[in-house]
């Protein structure tokens, strides 16, 4: 034994349990709960951010933030809500639950795994730490090029942003690659893939869509950092670079990033909704074609962000017509979700709260994505309330409602431990409300021509009873994450009841202790159809018998 | 289907190759991108008509030596498959020399090129696009000595060589990204 080796074991013998287990850990479960507890801190970080802006623009010619500070506090809060919560979040739901899934043990290569948490994790930490060296980035969350140069962003702000995003990207392709080659390699046997769970599948379309993308940003940052440090013109006009190759290498990442940040929810709904409907999801294979379409069209659509950068006509309608192709596997997924409720023995729990919640939001979202693929409405709507309001209804409404309906669902898997369903019910109703009063107005803002990411705006344009609205809206939200948080240690201090199924569900996890012990299945298990557990709890009524 | 014959085993790929090809999926969008920004610079007004990638004979030596090394980085997986152990290390030391010849020609052809990162925009391009590739080939070379000193210790064998399959594969994919990039930047 060499003597690293050595030093490694005696750490290892030493880190059996407190502080060192959850650092030196590469069990599976234990990243994902690391990853979804950082990534919830960063929800409030970024959700106050949010809060801060809002109550900045409650009322006009507010004086609260400083137009400086303003600027930094929108773009971490993009930032932030983009890479360190929605994504990291969807990590930590994939990472814990996957294996489960599929009935294996761990992920392919669990120290790999590890390694992309703490990158995760220090990234983040990293770019929060640009507040305290000088000021935060400050030019929104796709940063464009030129005004991310040095000569009109002379802080270190921008600096930190790239290096975090590097960072990030790195920890999000190689947690991406351990996803892939684990749903390829250690799938239980008889999984084959059109017995996938849906959460398992949208995941690994997921994964393809980041491994894909992100070497795109990579581009972008490397190639910015360059100008910044060592004097090269990349997205110098002056000096015979391109302003516009920024926004095409953005967005070349930036729209299949949208997919990754929806396709995980998505996964997390199309389990939720056929649990609670006591039915199996309607149209499988067309749900699974779906997300693979959707992963494919991703990549096929960025410069519809661009459509006021003067492209020629036939680009833009190429971009037109192949965004609104989008709006077909899209809409299979809302028919299917809402098939597999018709006639169902419908069980209103939290989880089924969020994940209907999150059909109905993120159709309200998707519509307005339709309306701004069509030029003329987008040159008249880009960069208003418009945009942010569509956003927020697939980031928010959609991401985070399917988000927070899987925590409700697979609480009791990960503590032993159901959330408190009547806390979860006021968490649900007011975030519910309370996200359509902020969001819903900024449609009329965005008509009536207020852009985003103005720090003030002047009375007298009819904007401050929106803004104010808004504002209380965003107080609502607030509330409600507030009664979640009381809700989580609430729960958390009860005594465990260890249901190993809470919910009578369909898939493997539910076959395991909760919480699950460190090997996950004492004996693989092997599998019959698309619900396995299901075939075991009721033999008579088992699916493999039905379909085959 | 009966559901017996249904129940199989799903481990039909090797775990590296599988994870290798992602990453080079992955790795050549990244090149592909670098060139997309290549070509974009090239459709600026700014781009000079003569610049000073002209003189071929450095580039077209380095990519003999690339050549070369991809036919001894193959020979080093074949031999020791076949349980030829010693010519397999001969082979394997020969990849690496000429991968660490290789990067001492690039250097000295980023001293002699010339131009500087900060010259217009084909300085930037020239240094970043021949700069990423010049670490990949680093981290090949890497990759190759640990392979090499693994071959040594005698960690190989006809039935387990999979690491070294790897390496070379890394070590194709290196070079068919010279090739790509030279003709982008040498003879478009």
């Amino acid at each position: 034994m060499t003597v690293l080796a050595q030093i490694s074991s005696k750490i290892r013998e030493g880190a059996q349990s407190g502080f060192l287990l959850w650092m030196m850990t590469i069990d599976h479960k234990r990243i994902g709960i690391l990853y979804l507890l950082s990534a919830a801190v960063f929800f409030m970080v970024g959700g106050f951010e949010a809060l801060l802006m809002r109550i900045q623009l409650a009322q006009p010619d507010s004086k609260f933030l400083s137009p400086d500070m303003y600027n930094q506090i929108f773009t971490m809060h993009g930032t932030t809500m983009i890479f360190l919560v929605v994504m990291p979040l969807s990590a930590g739901f994939g990472n814990y639950l996957i294996p489960l899934m599929i009935g294996a043990r761990d992920m392919t290569f669990p120290k790999l795994n590890a390694l992309s948490y703490w990158t995760f994790l220090f990234g983040g930490v990293f770019m929060y730490s640009s507040f305290i060296f000088g000021g935060a980035p400050n030019d929104g969350w796709f940063s464009y090029a030129p005004l991310t140069e040095n000569f009109y962003s002379p802080t270190h702000g921008m600096d930190f942003w790239i290096m975090g995003i590097l960072l990030l990207g790195f920890a999000t392709t190689i947690g991406s690659i351990n996803f892939i080659v684990t749903v390829i390699q250690l799938r239980a046997p008889g999984l084959t893939l059109t017995r996938l769970p849906l959460f398992v599948w949208t995941m690994t379309v997921t994964s393809f869509l980041a491994v894909f993308s992100l070497p795109s940003l990579t581009t972008a940052v490397l190639l910015l950092f360059l100008d910044r440090q060592l004097g090269a013109h990349f997205y110098n006009v002056g000096q015979g670079g391109s302003a516009l190759l920024w926004q095409h290498l953005f967005w070349f990442f930036g729209h299949p990033e949208v997919y990754i940040l929806i396709l995980p929810a998505m996964g997390i709904v199309s389990e939720v909704i056929p649990v609670f409907s006591g039915k199996t999801l309607f149209g499988y294979q067309a749900v699974v074609f779906s997300a693979i379409a959707i992963g494919f069209l991703g990549f096929t659509v960025w410069a519809h962000h661009m459509f006021a950068t003067g492209m020629p006509s036939t680009t833009l309608l190429f971009f037109a017509a192949d965004s609104f192709l989008i709006g077909v596997p899209t809409g299979v997924k809302i028919f299917a979700w809402l098939a597999t409720m018709w006639k169902g023995k419908l069980r209103f729990a939290t989880p089924m709260l969020f994940a209907v919640g999150f059909v109905a939001m993120f159709l309200i979202g998707g519509l307005d994505g339709i309306h701004l693929a069509v030029v003329p409405v987008d040159w008249q709507l880009t960069d208003t309330y418009y945009v942010v309001s569509h956003l927020h209804y697939v980031l928010f409404g959609g991401a985070i409602f399917g988000i927070f309906a899987g925590v409700y669902y697979w609480f009791p898997k990960i503590t032993g431990r159901r959330l408190q369903e009547g806390l979860g019910k006021w968490h649900f109703w007011l975030m519910f409300i309370g996200m359509n009063l902020v969001f819903m107005p900024m449609h009329i803002l965005g008509i009536e021509g207020m852009p985003r990411r103005i720090y003030t705006y002047g009375a007298g344009r009819g904007w401050e009873i929106w803004n104010f609205i808004e504002t209380i809206g965003a107080l609502i939200i607030t509330v409600s994450v507030l009664i979640f948080v009381v809700n989580f240690f609430i729960s958390l201090l009860k005594k465990a009841t260890n249901e190993a199924d809470p919910w009578d569900g369909f898939t493997l996890e539910w076959k395991t202790a909760s919480p699950p012990p460190v090997y996950n299945f004492a004996e693989i298990p092997s599998v019959r159809s698309r619900r396995p557990l299901w075939d075991e709890k009721y033999p008579d009524l088992a699916d493999w018998k039905a379909g085959e | 289907m009966s559901v017996l014959t249904d129940v199989r085993s799903m481990n039909k790929f090797s775990t590296g190759k599988v994870a290798l090809s992602i990453i080079l999926t992955s790795e050549s969008v990244f090149f592909a991108t670098m060139l997309v920004a290549y070509i974009s610079m090239r459709n600026q007004a700014g781009w000079p008509v003569e610049h000073t990638l002209v003189r071929l004979t450095i580039p077209l030596a380095n990519t003999a030596i690339l050549l070369f090394s991809v036919v001894s980085a193959w020979r080093g997986t074949v031999s020791i498959r076949d349980g030829k152990t010693s010519a397999s290390q001969g082979w394997q030391m020969l990849t690496l020399l000429l991968g660490l010849v290789f990067v001492a020609v690039q250097i000295y052809e980023f001293r002699h090129a010339g131009m500087h990162i900060t010259d217009q925009t084909v300085g930037g391009v020239f240094f970043t696009l021949m700069g990423f590739h010049g670490l990949h080939v680093l981290a090949g070379v890497v990759f190759l000595i640990i392979n090499l000193a693994r071959t040594r210790l005698g960690d190989y064998s006809p039935t387990r060589y999979e690491a070294v399959e790897l390496g070379t594969w890394f070590w194709y994919y290196v070079t068919v990204v010279w090739i790509v990039l030279f003709a982008a930047l040498y003879l478009l």
